[in-house]
């Protein structure tokens, strides 16, 4: 090697394929060298978007706030409060709650097409179309399609408007915007097609084969469903669940366009924090204790996947 | 022998192409046939449809008499051995082979007890007792496919169904399984349905072997009847290594029935020469190791002279390819000992015992059609 170890990762003159050395490196170091220099900027990136954040975002929890500015320091109080203090906990567990009803309702939506696109879908064609129709929405922005969702639940809303036109109702139904419902409505609506396509994925690596033989042995589809396609495709569900959980549970335009005072999240807590409050050791506190759950959950997650992973 | 299955003119169409055509067959009870042909030929498509994994456009599968054409994969009373072996990577081996038979507890059809023994008895049967805890994944495939089969043979179905099974297999594998199957069905007494492109297979181990090409059923018969008799000249073409050549049958009074072919050869044939007219166009077969080859020292009047283009080592025997120098006729020969000697390049002079000079049958000519 004519380039230490040490100095390759320093975005030196590097020059790939360059004469090499007398000291006999060949093809191998060149291919490092170069592999070095692709590897630059995502490892540039990861740095200054990734690596530093975290850092600042745990210098910060460590310090303190006199009248509303930031004083550098090294206390976990900030973390403390965060389980002790309202509506911390409170909040963070209901947008728990709430992430978790948005990754059951995910899955249950999913599972279904997800298993007619893998198993019921022969056609090429037919195929490709309920996939686009699953992606498709993603090309809208976010914000937009939270906004429907405030236009069809809202009192001068779709809905409203459908029943008040049959008169099954008199007046406007409140019950559906501005809560939790709304905000759960909303968030599965966004991520099924995380879980559609996590599932899908799984389902793909199912060899028809196995569900033949199945039937072949006597099952029925039920049987085949239960005791083959489920268990071998709980890792895809598994990950698509957390992936849902996770986003929704940090979500913050839904529950600020369509959850009232009752569905106000943990994002929504940050915000204040840090654009009302001035209390930014607090805000990076929940952040950091929301990373730490997110990163225990993806974890554990991934140890049952790797277990529950058949190998085909 | 009573028949237990039966194909009647057996159709599936995919889109516009036919993958089979008009297949009718029966099988007969404890009997081993064969579906034998090239990939595309419909053999798997045919076994498939007698499994009901798919269904056919036309015709009829009846099992025992009775018509299942449209009936549940789950009811039919076959069992199919994959060539991927689909075992069911979510199940330890055990598990995988007792499937069948804890589907029938929900049915009251058998007990836990009665289970764990039947189980132990096919993995004893398939040596593979130590193996019961393991994963299909921690397996060799020659393993697998024991699993796949015990899987199979531990619900005492009547027909087993083989989808190509030592398909994936490599060559030594794959001859111990073959000596297992053959060792199994003696055994087991079960009517064994079994699809494969590999014509010694096929020969090796059936009873039967139907011959497929194209979609249609070229010829239903013994090894013996394939080999020696073919239907056509597809069939001789496919089974072992043959000379299919075209003619001009010579017949007069009082000398043996000759061939002639191209460019003032001639041949004597013996085989299946009852009925055929002086001046008809015949195809002939002639094995490979039935045409003999000598050293064309000196005069050979009798033969045909040709030279030895390509000479392939067999072991015991040794195969020529041979062109014919007057016509530019290719043929083959296997032969060995003495004839096993000659080298690259030399002349020969190729030799046919008329009796095994074959004439096929016309009805069967060769089908042209794109």
């Amino acid at each position: 090697m004519s380039a230490a170890p040490g100095t390759a990762g320093s975005v030196g003159p590097v020059v790939p394929g360059g004469p090499s050395g007398a000291d006999g490196s060949g093809a191998a170091g060149r291919g490092r060298r170069q592999l070095m220099i692709w590897l630059v900027p995502p490892l540039l990136w990861f740095t200054v978007f990734m690596l530093i954040p975290y850092c600042m975002l745990f210098y910060y929890s460590l310090g303190s706030t006199e009248y509303m500015t930031f004083k550098p320091g090294f206390s976990l109080a900030n973390l403390g409060r965060v389980f002790c203090e309202e509506p911390y906990l409170s909040v963070l567990l209901k947008s728990a709650r709430i992430g978790a009803f948005t990754a059951i309702g995910a899955t249950i939506l999913a599972y279904p097409v997800a298993f007619c696109l893998a198993f019921h879908t022969r056609s090429a064609r037919a195929k490709l179309l309920i996939y686009l129709l699953v992606i498709v929405p993603w090309w809208a922005a976010y914000l937009v399609k939270a906004y429907a969702w405030k236009t069809i639940l809202g009192t001068n809303g779709i809905i409203n408007a459908l029943l008040l036109e049959l008169h099954l109702i008199h007046e406007p139904l409140t019950l559906i915007l501005y809560n939790q419902f709304s905000v759960i409505l909303t968030l599965i609506y966004i991520f099924t097609p995380f879980s559609i396509l996590s599932i899908y994925a799984q389902l793909e690596r199912i060899p028809t084969s196995i569900v033949e033989a199945s039937s072949n042995l006597g099952a029925t589809t039920f049987e085949t469903l239960t005791k083959i396609i489920i268990p071998l495709s709980l890792p895809g569900v598994l990950a698509g669940a957390i992936i849902t959980f996770a986003l929704a549970t940090g979500d913050f335009i839904a529950p600020a366009l369509v959850g009232g005072p009752d569905a106000v999240m943990i994002s929504n807590v940050v915000i204040n924090l840090l654009g009302v409050a001035f209390d930014w050791p607090m805000a990076a506190s929940i952040g950091i204790v929301v990373i730490g759950v997110g990163t225990a959950l993806i974890s554990v997650s991934q140890y049952l996947e790797h277990r529950a992973q058949a190998r085909f | 022998m009573t028949t237990i299955i039966e194909a009647r003119q057996l159709q599936k169409r995919y889109g516009e192409s036919l993958a089979v055509r008009d297949v009718s067959f029966a099988v007969e009870e404890g009997e081993f046939l064969s579906l034998l042909g090239a990939s595309g030929s419909g053999k798997t498509t045919t076994l498939r449809m007698i499994a009901g994994l798919e269904i056919p456009t036309q015709g009829t599968v009846l099992f025992r008499g009775q018509d299942i054409t449209s009936a549940p994969v789950a009811k039919r009373d076959m069992r199919m051995v994959f060539q991927d072996f689909a075992l069911f990577p979510n199940l330890t081996v055990w598990e995988n082979v007792a499937f069948g038979l804890k589907l029938r507890i929900n049915r009251g059809r058998i007990t836990r007890e009665q289970i764990k023994s039947r189980v132990g008895q096919y993995l004893d049967t398939v040596q593979l007792s130590g193996h019961a805890d393991k994963m299909p994944h921690e397996l060799s495939g020659g393993q697998r496919q024991r699993v796949s089969l015990a899987r199979a043979l531990v619900t005492d179905p009547p027909v087993v169904l083989f989808d190509e099974p030592l398909g994936s297999l490599d060559a030594n594998m794959r001859k111990v399984m073959q000596l297992e199957l053959k060792r199994l069905h003696r055994e087991l007494r079960k009517t064994f349905i079994y699809v494969t492109h590999d014509q010694e297979e096929a020969m090796g181990l059936s009873d039967r072997v139907a011959v497929l090409e194209d979609g249609q059923l070229l010829q239903l018969g013994t090894p013996d009847d394939i080999y020696f008799r073919p239907s056509c000249a597809a069939v001789a073409r496919f089974i072992g290594a043959a000379n299919v050549l075209q003619g001009v049958a010579a017949v007069v009074p009082g000398r043996p029935f000759g061939v002639q072919l191209a460019g003032g050869l001639r041949l004597e044939a013996a085989d299946n020469v009852a009925g055929v007219a002086d001046g008809e166009a015949v195809t002939i077969m002639l094995r490979a190791e039935h045409t003999g080859v000598m050293p064309a020292d000196g005069d050979a009047a009798g033969g045909l002279r040709a030279q030895i283009t390509e000479r392939l080592f067999l072991g015991e025997k040794v195969r020529y390819e041979l062109k014919v120098a007057a016509t530019g006729l290719l043929l083959t020969a296997v032969a060995g000992g003495d004839q096993g000697r000659l080298g690259l390049g030399d002349e020969v002079v190729v030799t046919a015992d008329p009796r095994h000079v074959r004439v096929l049958p016309r009805a069967a000519a060769p089908r042209v059609e794109a």
